[in-house]
């Protein structure tokens, strides 16, 4: 029974992250029609955010309301300056975002000296529900990613910037003509999915180490994400992330976990071929 | 296809090409010659990689699967069942190849919904980094470790080392692939698909059955890729599952971007080039090179998306070159097609 | 925890930069040259360690006490009348860049030996460079999982029967009978515990259950819970850095502890305690040829402790479970073998070095078992208190290795 509930917290944690990296994913995807393989880096770059607060001797959580913000910024100078000539060239923004990804990751490996670097919890320790033990840190970052989804939703659905978000995603000439400036949402979406990614990173910095290569992880997952939920929704963000959250922490209490490894994308890339739009195709915000 | 001007330039930089690198290990010392054997091997592989994208328009961010699968096969032969001939292994490196390429084309190509790019470009990057997971993660395959002492080649009674052997087997197979392929490009297969670069639409219309042809020439690829594979198993002396993964898919990618889709001895200039300046720089900056190999990457993307070949044959002469849009808002058919008689 | 020296190799450099002239020739290694006034003819002596990586925190403490020794070993004069030559290059915890830059070693500096490698699947890259395709001497500094008989490869570090012999009974007395074998997928802890699991069962243990996780993995959910239902008692861990410091921390925080759980790694030593807060490993129990607190029992040790702390102040601790402890081993057998052989020729060499012998050494003594290119030393287990080790046994005199 412990074992179940450990395992449910365990999909909750994983997807609540998953569900972070990709809705900033899958929202530049679904608009710009690029698949930015820097998101990664991204998330690097939150958790680089952090370890260097630790490194400082400055409050770890501040470090992690200043990650986002930090790579929202970075993430908007490239974006005015190489991103927006990859629009419309899905192929060739995967190459260069690969090639700026790149950059970072190498940048940051060289900072660190190659080496791993562990970063303390703002909240250490556990506590137990019952037999169940329950790390303070890991529900945090539950409670932390729902706020923010349901922000992001709200945000999305309910305010004028939300609307405009929508209707650049849904049809870009027609916002235009409607003087809505693509431009400007691009940008602004931009910079706010790569704020998703930083904030990801930075809460999942304490749980995993500190290396350069952190950030391939989370593209890799996060693309089959995209890709199964249906690019450019938020449900299909969320129903995408979900899945991949869920098989990831769940198959290796199932299977060997170096086959639960392989079947987690196996099963995704299948998924994807069988329902080519995703799995929430035909809805939008 | 090229006008004949810059055809003349093209085969003008293959021959120079050749002669340079058959008397080069005349001048190298031999761990110079090792170097360059091993540049020759991937240059098989960016070439696998340019045949897929720059002649079929696929983008296959997973050329290493074959490579590292073919890799690891002929390390299992040698480990268990002790057979190194060289009449055995690259053969069934080549094979390896080519039936994974398949079944990975079957499935991402053929069927009732031909796919869109990008989910080939995807479904080619997870191949790859699943392959990894699974290499690393299978003790049979050696895990992280990988395969290693693998035996040296051998040839009936005579071992193929590294050095000044493998440096000329090596050319010789490079040499007899990239004769194969451009007789590939040039036939009427070639032609056919040239005509899917310009519009696939139309090629269908006409009852070219597009996606076959597309399956066909990333079979070959993968067999290439494979022979690639089992030449730098038995080169390196073992096999490990970075073979497989994403990074070695991706910068095989970007060694051809570098050089020039699209021309096929563009694949060959970008790896030389690449490597080259790896060799020289990396040495001497090993933490800022991959940054500057990034930003220079990023720069050819950009300004220069034809590569160091464009020097040679401007893009307006190659036909059906894929490259950036004109800047603007997105549509549709993303892709921006330059139609070149 | 959260090291506050970031070893880059500028900065590496910078902190040795008293030591006579180390430079970056622009060639990739790093070499050390003799000292102003000796004479030329330097024996050339390589060393492939993992700089950055993973591994990196081993890989600087190994190339360190290397650099000790040579500065050492020039200033009396050098081995039969010639100064030593070191060159270091990089592995980066990463096999082809190991390959590629062994390869030089062997093939552009022709050194006369390498020491070096240190996770197994490191040596087993290198090792064919080295040894088959090179001729060379290779001398593997680290503890490992045994088996490696190839000749010309000579063994410094602990083997399994080093290790685990007197160490699982010790910790069935103050443990448990019941034993969870987690561990990283490649060849180390595979061979480490079929032998651990002999021993394990004829002293009266049971292994529950045995599993082997991706490197990179550091989700051990799973693992915890198995190893919390089914009270599993104790934890012979062979998970290795990325993975053990969050599956140490999410042991820790299941409560593995708290209810008498024993954590026990073989590799455990000062560097990796810093992997996680002192806290969470409180209990943990290693069996290695070296602790810091050996220092107070041996002088010998206490000298070549001090002086490596006074070199090389800072995070990367000279400890035995970073091949340091081996790697100095090593170096002074292989030292005493030159001085017999009176030549640096591979052959003779390994003659002398198959029975060479020396008196002081991190730990203790020293010595080659004839024919079988392993080392014989003594073993001490230490238990983890606070941030440090604390000694709870010591071998009876030098352990056989019993390899080959």
């Amino acid at each position: 029974m412990e074992g179940a509930i450990t395992a449910v917290f365990e999909v909750l944690n994983f997807g609540a992250i998953m569900i972070l990296v990709v809705l900033g994913l899958g929202v530049i995807a679904g608009m710009m029609g690029i698949f930015n393989f820097a998101h990664g880096e991204f998330v690097l770059l939150g958790a680089y955010t952090v370890y260097l607060f630790s490194v400082w001797a400055l409050p770890i959580w501040l470090g992690m309301l200043v990650a986002p913000a930090v790579v929202a910024a970075i993430a908007l100078v490239l974006e005015r300056l190489v991103i927006r000539r990859f629009y419309a060239a899905p192929v060739i923004a995967m190459l260069g975002t690969y090639a700026i990804g790149l950059v970072i990751r190498e940048s940051v490996r060289g900072l660190i000296g190659g080496l791993y670097r562990a970063v303390p919890e703002p909240l250490p320790g556990s506590f137990d529900i019952g037999a169940v033990h329950i790390a303070r840190w890991r529900l945090s970052i539950v409670i932390v990613t729902a706020l923010v989804i349901v922000g992001s939703y709200l945000l999305l659905s309910r305010t004028g910037f939300g609307l405009r978000v929508r209707a650049a995603l849904e049809n870009p000439s027609l916002a235009r003509a409607s003087g809505i400036s693509t431009d400007r949402v691009y940008a602004a979406t931009f910079a706010f999915g790569a704020a998703l990614a930083g904030l990801a990173g930075a809460l999942v910095v304490p749980v995993f180490s500190l290396s350069a290569d952190l950030g391939i992880r989370f593209l890799i997952q996060g693309f089959l994400a995209v890709m199964l939920g249906g690019v450019g929704s938020f449900e299909g963000s969320v129903v995408g992330a979900g899945v991949i959250g869920i098989l990831s922490a769940a198959l290796p209490w199932a299977v060997a976990p170096v086959l639960a490894d392989v079947l987690v994308f196996v099963i995704a890339v299948v998924l994807v071929r069988l329902w080519p739009r995703g799995l929430t195709a035909g809805r939008t915000v | 296809m090229l006008k004949a001007s810059a055809a003349t330039r093209v085969a003008v930089l293959e021959l120079a090409l050749l002669v340079v690198f058959a008397v080069l290990p005349a001048a190298l010392q031999e761990f110079r010659v090792v170097f360059v054997t091993r540049v020759m091997i991937l240059a098989l592989l960016a070439l696998s990689f340019d045949l897929v994208w720059g002649f079929a328009g696929i983008m296959s961010f997973g050329q290493a699967l074959f490579f590292g699968a073919a890799g690891y096969t002929v390390a299992l032969l040698a480990r268990d069942a002790g057979i190194t001939s060289i009449f055995v292994v690259l053969p069934a490196a080549l094979g390896v190849g080519l039936v994974l390429a398949f079944v990975v084309a079957a499935f991402l190509l053929l069927g009732r919904h031909p796919p869109s790019l990008t989910f080939v470009a995807l479904g080619t990057l997870t191949g790859s980094y699943a392959a990894d997971r699974l290499a690393r993660g299978w003790y049979y395959l050696g895990g992280q470790n990988g395969i290693p002492s693998i035996p040296p080649m051998t040839a009936g009674p005579l071992q193929i080392t590294e050095g000044l052997a493998y440096y000329y087997l090596a050319l010789a197979v490079l040499v007899a692939t990239y004769a194969a392929c451009r007789f590939l490009v040039r036939s009427q297969l070639g032609l056919a698909l040239a005509g899917v670069r310009i519009n696939e639409a139309r090629m269908a219309f006409f009852g070219y059955r597009v996606q076959s042809l597309k399956a066909i020439v990333f079979s070959v690829a993968g067999a290439i890729g494979g022979l690639a594979g089992g030449l730098y198993a038995f080169h390196e002396g073992f096999v490990w599952p970075n073979m497989l993964g994403v990074i070695l898919s991706t910068q095989i990618v970007l060694y051809a971007l570098f050089g020039g889709v699209g021309t096929l001895i563009g694949a060959v200039v970008g790896v030389v080039a690449i490597e080259i300046v790896s060799f020289v720089l990396a040495d001497a900056y090993p933490t800022i090179w991959p940054i500057i190999l990034g930003l220079l990457l990023l720069l050819v993307i950009l300004f220069r998306p034809g590569g160091l070949i464009s020097v040679l044959v401007p893009r307006r002469e190659r036909i059906a070159v894929l490259g950036l849009a004109r800047l603007g808002p997105p549509s549709a058919q993303a892709e921006a097609v330059d139609g070149a008689a | 925890m959260s090291e506050t020296s970031h070893v880059t190799r500028r900065r590496f450099l910078q902190s040795t930069a008293w030591m006579s002239g180390a430079i970056a020739p622009g060639a990739g290694s790093w070499v050390v040259p003799p000292a102003w006034g000796q004479s030329g003819n330097p024996i050339k002596v390589g060393i492939a360690t993992d700089l950055t990586g993973a591994i990196g925190y081993a890989g600087n403490a190994n190339a360190n006490i290397a650099k000790l020794l040579t500065k050492e070993i020039n200033a009396k004069g050098g081995v039969i009348g010639r100064p030593i030559e070191l060159l270091i290059e990089d592995t980066a915890s990463n096999e082809s860049t190991a390959v590629a830059n062994v390869r030089k070693l062997i093939q552009r500096d022709k050194v006369d030996v390498v020491f070096g490698g240190i996770t197994s699947s490191m040596r087993n890259a290198i090792k064919d460079v080295i040894v088959t395709r090179g001729k060379t001497l290779y001398i593997y500094p680290q503890l490992y999982e045994g088996k490696e008989c190839t000749p010309y490869i000579f063994c410094t570090g602990p083997t399994p029967a080093q290790q685990c012999d007197e160490f699982i009974p010790w910790l069935i007395k103050n443990g448990g009978k019941r034993f969870a074998l987690p561990s990283a997928n490649y060849v180390w802890p595979h061979v480490l515990n079929q032998y651990a699991r002999k021993v394990i069962e004829s002293s009266g243990g049971e292994v529950i259950f045995e599993e082997y996780y991706p490197l990179d993995q550091v989700e051990y959910s799973a693992t915890v819970n198995k190893i919390m239902t089914n009270k599993v008692d104790v934890v012979f861990n062979t998970v290795i850095p990325p993975g053990v410091g969050p599956f140490f921390k999410q042991l820790y925080e299941a409560g593995f502890q708290k209810r008498g759980g024993r954590l026990s790694c073989v590799y455990y030593d000062e560097n990796t305690l810093n992997i996680n807060a002192p806290h969470e490993i409180e209990g943990l129990a290693s069996c290695l040829d070296y602790f810091k607190v050996v220092t107070k029992e041996d002088a010998p040790s206490g000298r070549i402790q001090a002086e490596y702390d006074k070199q090389f102040p800072g995070n990367i601790a000279f400890a035995a479970g970073s091949a340091a402890t081996g790697m100095y081993r090593g170096l002074k057998l292989w030292e005493a073998a030159v001085n017999e052989a009176k030549s640096v020729n591979r052959d003779p060499v390994a003659k002398a070095l198959d029975h060479a012998k020396i008196s002081e050494g991190p730990g203790g003594p020293a010595e080659m078992v004839p024919g079988k290119r392993h080392c014989k030393m003594r073993m001490y287990t230490a238990v983890a208190k606070g941030g440090t080790y604390e000694l709870v046994a010591r071998s009876k005199g030098l352990v056989d290795p019993k390899e080959c």
